[in-house]
This record gives structure tokens, sequence and C-alpha cells, in this order.
């Protein structure tokens, strides 16, 4: 039964370094002087290999059944990306206050 | 009791032991027990506040002609060292969750006290920088360095993660005297596990975007 | 698994407390709920009086009014300010703790585990919490009207700045607001709990047999409400809590900066009120869907039970009300066309508030279907549930104009709105309300409902709403503000006749609940004991004693043998075949 599998030591501890790599690779960035953008974007892709890990390994997600994360990963990637729709606003309040100054 | 929570969920179990030869009919889509369904739907909710905080700030931040960027290399090292001291906790969460699930009981209640301990860890630290922070003037109203904001959102989101890891230590030690009594059983020992990685998990992102977008540079 | 043994083999308690007040039990929990949302409906309607009364006679005296709140209504007489606070505790009564409260939480906590064959919901424990947080939370809200300076004045949607800026800003915005918005983030934790307990059980304690197609579109439909309860409260939950911090942490999220508030220049900066409209409209319109799915659900029910004839498409209904609950996330925007949101996100929530209509019409077709060539019998709950179609219909067409920006910006802030969204969402769910209490009071309770009162109380209730929301969409059309105190000296005034003869409607038709109200108390006692399944219906809570017993099946286990809905066919002198009856032939499609 894969349910029963779990994440054995070397895996436990090859996801740990992985992690803890990739948060020095994400310091390291910071001191890069990189466009604000071009740095965000660069940070949240390694947030989520770091988070997709954490669930895949940590929580075990990756041995459940896949019907689980079927149901509860796209509903919640989905409302993320609508909530990004707001950010349209935010961009434009901006640009607004750019006019004023 | 303790070694078989972690197989696989029959007709049987999920009927309270009850004698039922087979599953019929609506089969068990996750296969997974009630309690760790519960807390995964808790966990993709609690996400969304956690989001809907993060967006507010993503929204004001972008909305703002500046944004302060005072994290020197000090509290750059510390929110280093809080990660690494969150992501050891992980694993050690990770280790409890396994002998539980072997029935170690002290194995177990060692690595949870553990965990709980990082947890400990990381909240000193972090106080620590909210009090040089308060220290050097800032608050949810004012900072030295303009934008009014940046306190705002920075004692919001990592207050909000602060309260998580708190809830989280408590929860654990509940759970490593529950288990260590033989009160609860491995499978509560895995539901607290989801809990602690999700809080870790948060930490991933409050990291980078209060902190090393933030970042002083030369 | 000793553990899942421990859940589910509480025996019945015998102490009152733990029977009726801390009790763990799934169908006390439900009716629970049930009466919290009927003393919140009957506050909610008494205060719609008062404002109704206050447009058209502005000057009366209301008996009493003037020893609650003398600041407010000195003397009896409603202030301009007070008529606001009144509207704000209407609506958020309303929304919350009747419309989000009874529909989901009441008759889904009843109705849910036993209609799977389930002996209680998946965590007792969480499930109580969820309701004595709820009633924390009922308690602050209520408690609003006996504060010094009364309840907010900024609606239940509190759009800052109004609703962050403090007392400042007018009366009610001070410990008025606080309490507001701490009672709305402690009912979303209740709604929270509450929705993953209801989303636990629905996956994990289906009896043996009950496929997810075999379960009754009701408990879809209480599945699906919970997702969306589950994704959309957490948003508002953020929402508020950064309200309150603005609101005294000094922070400003929600607050921009040179804010002139009654002749004073505001500390704050660099916050949007933007944000909040954002915020609390993402959970707002999947709220709307939380509010009337449960009543889709009962209504296609109903009236397959009452037509005897299985529900039409009963897979597309499915379909339907999945694809309801997935777009009820992309149309927020639609609530804010006139915020001064961008204009270009103004015309993408557009098309999906006009897609959504699409799998809301085919449910509507659909329920016409099931009852097209039907042995109709006309009970009062049936007629509920025709009642609901009907005003689902009418109201869910203004939806259509306000859909497309350019007729909302003319429509929004008139009363085409408010007559669009009490049709549709309050009215319409209200109806489904009244549906499952006829349908479900006799296992509720284990008496009859008297049918007579019933009827007068339906169809005084259905000319009613019809006289008292149809002309608001009119005088909306002929643009007529809304949240207006007072249209006395103002070149509205022509159209104050059709305020009065609305008015008189709301007064007569609220009047009229109470026979409603008179009935449910006097069956409860008084009415002819019930049968075990006096509707002639399939599902398994028609298969158990009325009232059902403290484990629902009476220690034996349910098994499914058939879909929900097959009724018809004639065999042994029935035309119907029970979930659980293995003989039985299933129904010809």
């Amino acid at each position: 039964m894969e349910h029963a599998e779990t994440a054995g030591n070397k895996i436990v501890f090859s996801v740990w370094f992985g992690l803890l790599g990739l948060t020095v690779l994400e310091v390291i960035l910071a001191y890069r002087q990189l466009p604000l953008e071009t740095m965000f974007s660069v940070l949240m892709v390694l947030s989520v290999i770091k988070a997709a890990l954490i669930i895949a390994y940590f929580m075990h997600l990756r041995y459940e059944q896949p019907s689980l994360f079927v149901t509860l990963i796209p509903a919640l990637v989905f409302i993320l990306i609508m909530m990004t729709a707001i950010f349209a606003d935010s961009s434009r309040l901006a640009h607004m206050r750019s006019l004023v100054q | 009791m303790s070694s078989s929570s972690d197989g696989p969920l029959t007709a049987a179990t999920a009927h309270g032991g009850h004698d039922i030869p087979s599953w019929g009919g609506g089969s068990l889509p996750y296969a997974v027990p009630s309690k760790k369904l519960g807390m995964w739907l808790f966990i993709v909710s609690d996400a969304i506040t956690f989001s809907a905080v993060i967006f507010a700030y993503g929204y004001l931040r972008l909305a703002a002609a500046a944004w302060p960027r005072p994290f020197g290399t000090p509290s750059i090292a510390n929110a280093t060292v809080m990660t690494f001291v969150l992501l050891s906790s992980s694993v050690a969460m990770v280790l409890a969750v396994r002998a539980s699930s072997l029935g170690k009981v002290s194995g177990a209640v060692g690595w949870l006290v553990a965990t709980a301990l990082g947890g400990v860890v990381f909240d000193i630290l972090h106080i620590r920088e909210w009090l040089g922070l308060i220290g050097e003037g800032v608050r949810p109203f004012h900072n030295p360095w303009g934008t009014p904001m940046f306190g705002a959102a920075f004692f919001t989101m990592t207050g909000l993660h602060m309260l998580h890891v708190t809830i989280g230590v408590v929860y654990l030690l509940v759970i490593a005297v529950g288990f260590g009594r033989r009160k609860f059983s491995a499978a509560d020992v895995e539901v607290s596990g989801l809990y602690w990685h999700f809080v870790d998990l948060v930490w991933m992102f409050i990291f980078p975007l209060v902190y090393l977008l933030s970042a002083k540079t030369a | 698994m000793a553990m899942e043994a421990q859940q589910h083999q509480h025996t019945a308690p015998t102490g009152f407390i733990r029977k009726y007040i801390f009790s763990l039990d799934h169908k006390v929990i439900g009716k629970q709920y049930y009466f919290l949302a009927i003393a919140s409906v009957f506050l909610g309607m008494v205060l719609s009086w008062l404002v109704r009364i206050h447009l058209v006679w502005p000057n009366v005296h209301v008996w009493g009014l003037g020893a609650l709140s003398p600041a407010g209504a000195p003397g009896g007489v409603i202030s301009p300010e007070y008529y606001l606070s009144l509207l704000t505790i209407h609506g958020t009564l309303m929304v919350f703790f009747v419309l989000t409260t009874a529909p989901q939480a009441g008759f889904g906590n009843y109705a849910l585990p036993i209609q799977i064959g389930a002996e209680d919901m998946a965590f007792p424990t969480l499930n109580m919490l969820s309701f004595w947080v709820t009633f924390l939370a009922l308690c602050a809200l209520v408690s609003t009207l006996f504060v010094e300076d009364g309840p907010p004045i900024s609606g239940w949607t509190a759009y800052p700045p109004l609703s962050a800026v403090g007392s400042l800003a007018g009366p009610g915005q001070g410990m008025g607001q606080n309490l507001w918005a701490v009672s709305i983030a402690l009912f979303c934790i209740g709604s929270l709990l509450g929705a993953l307990n209801f989303i636990t059980t629905t996956v994990d304690l289906r009896c043996k047999g009950m496929t997810l197609m075999r379960m009754p579109l009701t408990c879809w439909a209480w599945l699906i409400t919970a997702i969306l309860s589950l994704l959309s409260f957490a948003v508002l939950f953020a929402a508020c809590v950064l309200l309150i911090l603005d609101r005294n942490a000094g922070t400003s999220f929600f607050l921009p900066s040179g804010l002139l508030v009654n002749g004073q220049l505001q500390n704050h900066s660099g916050g949007s009120p933007l944000l909040w409209q954002h915020l609390f409209w993402f959970f707002g319109h999947p709220e709307v869907y939380i509010a009337i799915v449960p009543g889709f659900g009962v209504i296609s029910h109903v009236l397959s039970v009452f037509s005897r004839k299985p529900v039409l498409g009963y897979k597309v209904i499915v379909t339907c009300l999945l694809a309801i609950g997935f777009l009820s996330f992309t149309v927020w925007g639609h609530h804010m066309f006139l915020s001064g949101m961008s204009p270009y996100s103004g015309f993408l929530f557009s098309i999906p508030t006009l897609i959504i209509t699409i799998p809301a019409t085919i449910v509507s077709l659909l329920w016409l279907g099931t009852v097209y060539g039907g042995k109709l019998r006309f009970t009062t709950c049936m007629m509920f549930a025709l009642g609901f179609v009907s005003v689902f219909v009418t109201g869910g067409l203004g939806g259509m104009f306000l859909a497309q920006p350019s007729l909302d910006i003319f429509l929004h802030g008139t009363y085409f709105v408010v007559g669009h969204f009490h049709m549709v969402m309050g009215v319409a769910a209200i109806f489904g309300m009244f549906a499952g209490t006829y349908f479900w009071f006799p296992k509720m309770f284990g008496r009859m409902m008297n049918e007579r009162l019933g009827k007068i109380h339906f169809w005084i209730t259905f000319i009613g709403v019809y006289c008292i929301f149809m002309p608001m969409h009119f005088i909306g059309l002929e643009g007529m503000p809304r949240r207006y105190s007072s249209f006395v000296n103002d070149l509205m005034q022509p159209l104050m006749p059709v305020h009065k003869f609305m008015t008189i409607a709301a007064l007569i038709t609220g009047a009229a609940q109470f026979i409603f109200l008179f009935n449910l108390f006097w069956s409860m006692y008084k009415g002819p004991k019930a049968p075990e399944n006096p509707w002639e219906s399939t599902t398994l809570e028609w298969t158990v004693p009325s009232p059902p017993p403290f484990d629902n099946f009476g220690g034996k286990h349910p098994v499914v043998y058939h879909d929900a809905y097959e009724y018809g066919d004639v065999h042994n002198g029935k035309d119907y075949v029970m979930q659980t009856d293995p003989a039985g032939q299933p129904a010809k499609s």
C-alpha cells in the first residue's frame, strides 16, 4: 500500500539540506543589486520550491493518495491566483500617487 | 494500536470499529483518517488567511512610492538563524512522527519536546528582533525611515506568524504529554506534525518577503 | 483504530446541560443553530420595520426606542444616524446570522449525517465549539444595540474610511464598530470550524453503498457550501484582523493619507479603502452562494419528493452547483464597479458574472423539468419550494442588468440593487429555509406542522415579498438612491407613495411571519404525532423514528442500494423506493 510508505532518513536529511541551501541562496541573492521586481520573482520561485518540498516530504503529501493532493492544492492555488487580481488596483494607485506628487 | 494507526484505513475502522465486511459503495477517496483530513482543510483555510494578509502587504508596498529597507546584516543573520531553527525543528517533527508510528513512546516524546524547543528558540529570537526595532522607534503607525505602513505590515505579518508558532508550541507539548500517557495515538502526533510543518512553510514566505526584500544593501 | 472508535461510540448524555446546552449531538446543535437563526431573523425583521417606518413616517414615535437609545432615537424618533445603525445591524444579522447559519449549519448539521448514514459529524466537539463561537459572535453584535453610542453606521459591508477611523466618524463608530469587527471575526472562526467539519463528514463518514453520486442533492449542496465557506471566510477573517488593527493599533491598511474626518486631519497614511473592498468582496460574493446553494439543495430535493418524480438531471445539477461554486470566486469585482476600481478589471469581472447565470439558469430549468408532468402534492413545503423558484428567477433576472458595468454605474447606488439582492439572496434563501422547516419539522420534533396555517403563511409571504421588493426595482430605475434616510424634502418626493406601499407591505408580510412562529411552537407541542416517513420520501432520515434516536440509527448500520430520487414506478403499492430497500428495483431513468 502506497499510503504506508514514508520518507527514509536519507530523504528527510537531503530535503533538510536542500531547504537550508535554498535559504542560503536567498540570503545571498538579497545582497545582490537586483531590481526589486526581479529579486521578488526569484525569491518567490525559490520559496515556492521550498514550500513544495515541505508539503511533499515533511507533510507527507507525496505519500498520500493522489486524490488528496488533487483536491487540496489546486483549490488553494486557484484562490491565490484569483486574489492577484487586486494588484491591478495597487499598480493603478501607485500610478495615481505618482501623478499627485 | 499505535502501529496500526498509520496503516490503510479500512471500511471497518472508518465506522468506529464495527464489523462491516467490505466497503460496498462510497469509497474513501483520500484514504486518510478524519482528523488528518480535518487538519489539512484547516491548513488550506489558514494558508488563505495568511495569503490575504501577505497580499494586503504586497498591495500597499506596490502602491507606495518608497518602502524602507532597514534590515542590516545583524537582522538578516538573526532571521536566517531563525529559519535554520524552524527548519531543523521540522526535521525533529518528522522524526517524532516516525518514532510514534513505530510505537517508540519515549523517542516520540523526546523529538516532540525538541520540536517545541525549536519553536521557543524561534520565538525568543524573534521577540529580540521586535524589541530591537521597537527600540529604534518602529511602531505600527510610525518609523524612523518614512512610509508608516512599514511598521504595520511588519508587526502584523510577523506577529500573526509568531502567534501560530506559540500556539504550535503549546499544541506540541500537549500532544507530547498526552502521547507519553498513551492518551493520544500516533495519528494525533502526525496531525500535530502537519500543523507544525505548515507554520514552518509560512515562514518560508514571510522570511523573504519581510526581511530579504527589505535588506539594507550597500 | 481506537481514535476513530472513540468519536462515534459516545453514549447519550443524561444531564440537562450536556444534553441540550453543551451537546455534542449534531441534531441538538442543528436545532441550536436553527433557533439562533430564528431569533436573529425576527430581530432583523423588526429592525427592517423600523427602517421602513423611518423612511415614510420620519417623525413617528416608536415605543421603547427612546429608552433603548436616548441619543440615537430621542423620544423614540429615529435620527438619520440611528437609521444607519439599524440598517447595519439588520444587514449583518440577516446575512451572517440568518442566511449563513440556518440553511447550512442548521439544517445541514441536523440532516447531513443522517442522510449519509453517519452516527454524528466527524468532529462532534468541534461542532459544539463552532456553535458556541457563533453564539458569542451574535452576543457581540446584539450588544452594540446597548452600548452608549449605539451600533455602527457603516453598513454590513463596513467600508472604510468610515469604519476604520473610530468614534470621530460618527455615532457607533467607536465601541459599536469594534464590537462589530470582533463579532464578525468570531463568526468567521465558527464558520471555518463548521466548514471543515462538514467536508470531513461528507468525505469520510458515508455509510456502505452511499457513493457520492447517490447522495441526496442536499448533501451535495452542503458539501459545496462548506468548501466555499472554508475558502472565503479565511479572507474575511484576515480583513477583520486588519480592520481591528487599523482601529485600535494605529495601522493604516485601509486608510489613505490626507483624510479629513469631521474637520480633523487624520494621522494615517499609505493605506487604501479599495483594499478592504477587495478583501471583503472576495469573501462577499462566495457568501452569496453560501446563503443560496443550500437552498438549491433543499429545493431540488423537495421538488422531487412532492412531484413524485426523480430529479431531472441529477448529475447536471451537481455539475452546475460545482460550476457555480467555482465561478463564485471569480466575480467579486462586480460589487465594485462604482468603487473607482480599475475599469479594465471591471470589464474582466463582468464576463464571469454573466457566465455564472448559465449554470443558475440550467438548474432553474431542471427544477421546472422535475415538476413538469409530476403528480404534484401541494403541501406547504412544496409551495415554498415552487415559490423559491419564482423569487429566485425574478431576483436573478435583475442580476443580468447589474452584471454589466455600464448599467451598474447607474443602478448600483439605487434601490434596484436593494430589490435585487433581497429577492435573490434574502427572500429566496428564506423560502429555502421555510421549505426546509416544513419538510424536516416532523423529523426534528416528532410532530406535524399545521398545513392550514402553513398555507396562509405561504400566500401572505409570497404575495408580500413581491409587493415589497418588486417596486424597489422600479424606483431604482427612477434613480431613487439607497441608504438615504430621508426623502421628505427631496425631488424623490413623487415616489413616496410607492415607498408607503412597500412599508405597509413589509409590515403585513412581517406580521404574517408570526403565524409561522406560532405554527412552529404550537406544533412542537400540540401538533399530531409524526409518522416515520410522512412525505413518502426515500432518503435515510425517513428510515428512522421521528425524532431519531441519539445515534441516529439505533445501533444499526444502514446500507444503501439506490439513488436518492427513485419515485414514480409503482410496485408493492408504493411509488417510491427507499434508498435502503434491498429488494426494490432501481427506477428507470
